[in-house]
């Protein structure tokens, strides 16, 4: 944590919502991107960022100091998006929630078939998601979409660097097996992954 | 005795398959280290030389990078679709909201955000009250006697006259009625 950090931290504990601003200039889109990868749903996306910041505002005189900030607030907007797709999970129902139920087609390069593929697998995607406990799924997210080393996850989640990597491992064997209509297990990559999604990574 | 050549290549065929075979097992907890970027360089040099020769890790790591990207693409394009000045504003807004008021602010404000008193109707509503309670109150002190605290003391009758006493006890006043006859009274004090 840098000296600037400290400062609008410090700031920020003690009632400035300027400082507030700061932290969410510099840390929303990272919020988001955390939120999203929870729920996957734009307006609840939304939500979980507003709360976060206001809890944040509320709470951040809690914060000591002893770990890194973003790993205690990456570990509040976990548990925000979690209790939140808790409460609409049971809204939730996939279509494709059915294994087996979408059988991808070879012929992918026609647009509006792609787009419907491509829609499809973020649905899978999603329900695949929504089936993993919530630890393993935060640490996919953290690890796969915020990029987070071993050590941070393990900061963020409040648990050992051992602990992490036994989530991560199961969380990717469960979603292999419930995506593997488009994981390259053998070589033969089925479904909309060679296209949809190729060279983003 | 030699072994044929066909036999010999089997056989170094059979052992490179083992080892294979127990290089992915010894390998294969490394992986997702190395996928990662968590390996030290010694971790990572093995992996990757065991890579060139296995298409099972390849493919093992293929899928992990598949993965990844499922969970991954989607996000980036969610978060750069978005814009995020309004969300700030929003939390501007309702942190204002939140800040502790004083009890007079308190009453303010829920003055200012019920529906009832921004509509204006309590007037006519409190109107009506005035009025209710006003009727009401008529009611109950019709039904009060004149002389509440007044008591007869005496009541004399005779042929032509008939006399009755009353005393009041707050103020303190004696009334006498003089009762001439049916159609005459007389009130003295």
């Amino acid at each position: 944590m840098n000296h600037e950090e400290t400062a609008m931290i410090s700031r920020c504990q003690q009632g400035d919502q300027e400082a507030l601003k700061e932290i969410f200039d510099k840390y929303h889109k990272k919020v988001y991107r955390i939120a999203y990868g929870v729920v996957r749903q734009r307006e609840e996306a939304l939500d979980i960022v507003q709360e976060v910041f206001i809890k944040l505002f509320r709470s951040i005189k809690n914060f000591k100091g002893r770990s890194q900030f973003y790993t205690y607030l990456y570990r509040m907007v976990m548990n925000t998006a979690i209790d939140h797709a808790r409460k609409t999970g049971k809204q939730f129902i996939s279509s494709l929630d059915e294994e087996g139920s979408f059988e991808p087609s070879d012929n992918i390069e026609k647009g509006p078939e792609r787009i419907l593929l491509q829609k499809e697998l973020e649905e899978r995607v999603k329900s695949a998601m929504n089936k993993l406990p919530a630890e393993q799924k935060a640490a996919l997210i953290f690890r796969d979409v915020e990029g987070l080393s071993y050590q941070e996850m393990a900061e963020a989640m409040g648990c050992s660097i051992g602990t992490v990597m036994s989530r991560l491992h199961y969380g990717r064997k469960r979603l292999q097996e419930l995506l593997k209509d488009y994981v390259d297990l053998h070589g033969q990559s089925r479904g909309p992954s060679k296209g949809s999604y190729e060279g983003k990574t | 005795m030699r072994a044929k050549p066909n036999e010999a290549l089997a056989r170094v065929e059979r052992k490179r398959e083992k080892w294979m075979k127990n290089s992915c097992s010894s390998v294969s907890k490394f992986l997702e280290k190395y996928f990662d970027g968590e390996v030290t360089d010694k971790e990572r040099i093995l992996v990757e030389a065991h890579l060139q020769d296995c298409s099972s890790c390849r493919h093992e790591l293929k899928s992990l990078e598949d993965l990844k990207a499922f969970i991954r693409a989607p996000v980036e394009e969610a978060a750069e679709r978005e814009d995020f000045p309004w969300v700030w504003q929003k939390i501007e807004k309702e942190i204002r909201l939140q800040k502790k008021l004083t009890p007079w602010q308190s009453i303010r404000s829920w003055l200012d955000v019920s529906p009832l008193f921004r509509r204006r109707v309590w007037i006519p509503a409190a109107a009506t009250a005035v009025i209710l309670l006003f009727i009401t109150a008529q009611i109950i002190l019709r039904k009060t006697p004149s002389y509440p605290d007044a008591s007869v003391v005496e009541y004399v009758e005779s042929e032509t006259d008939n006399v009755m006493v009353y005393q009041l006890e707050e103020p303190r006043v004696t009334v006498i009625w003089l009762l001439e006859g049916p159609e005459k009274e007389h009130a003295p004090t």
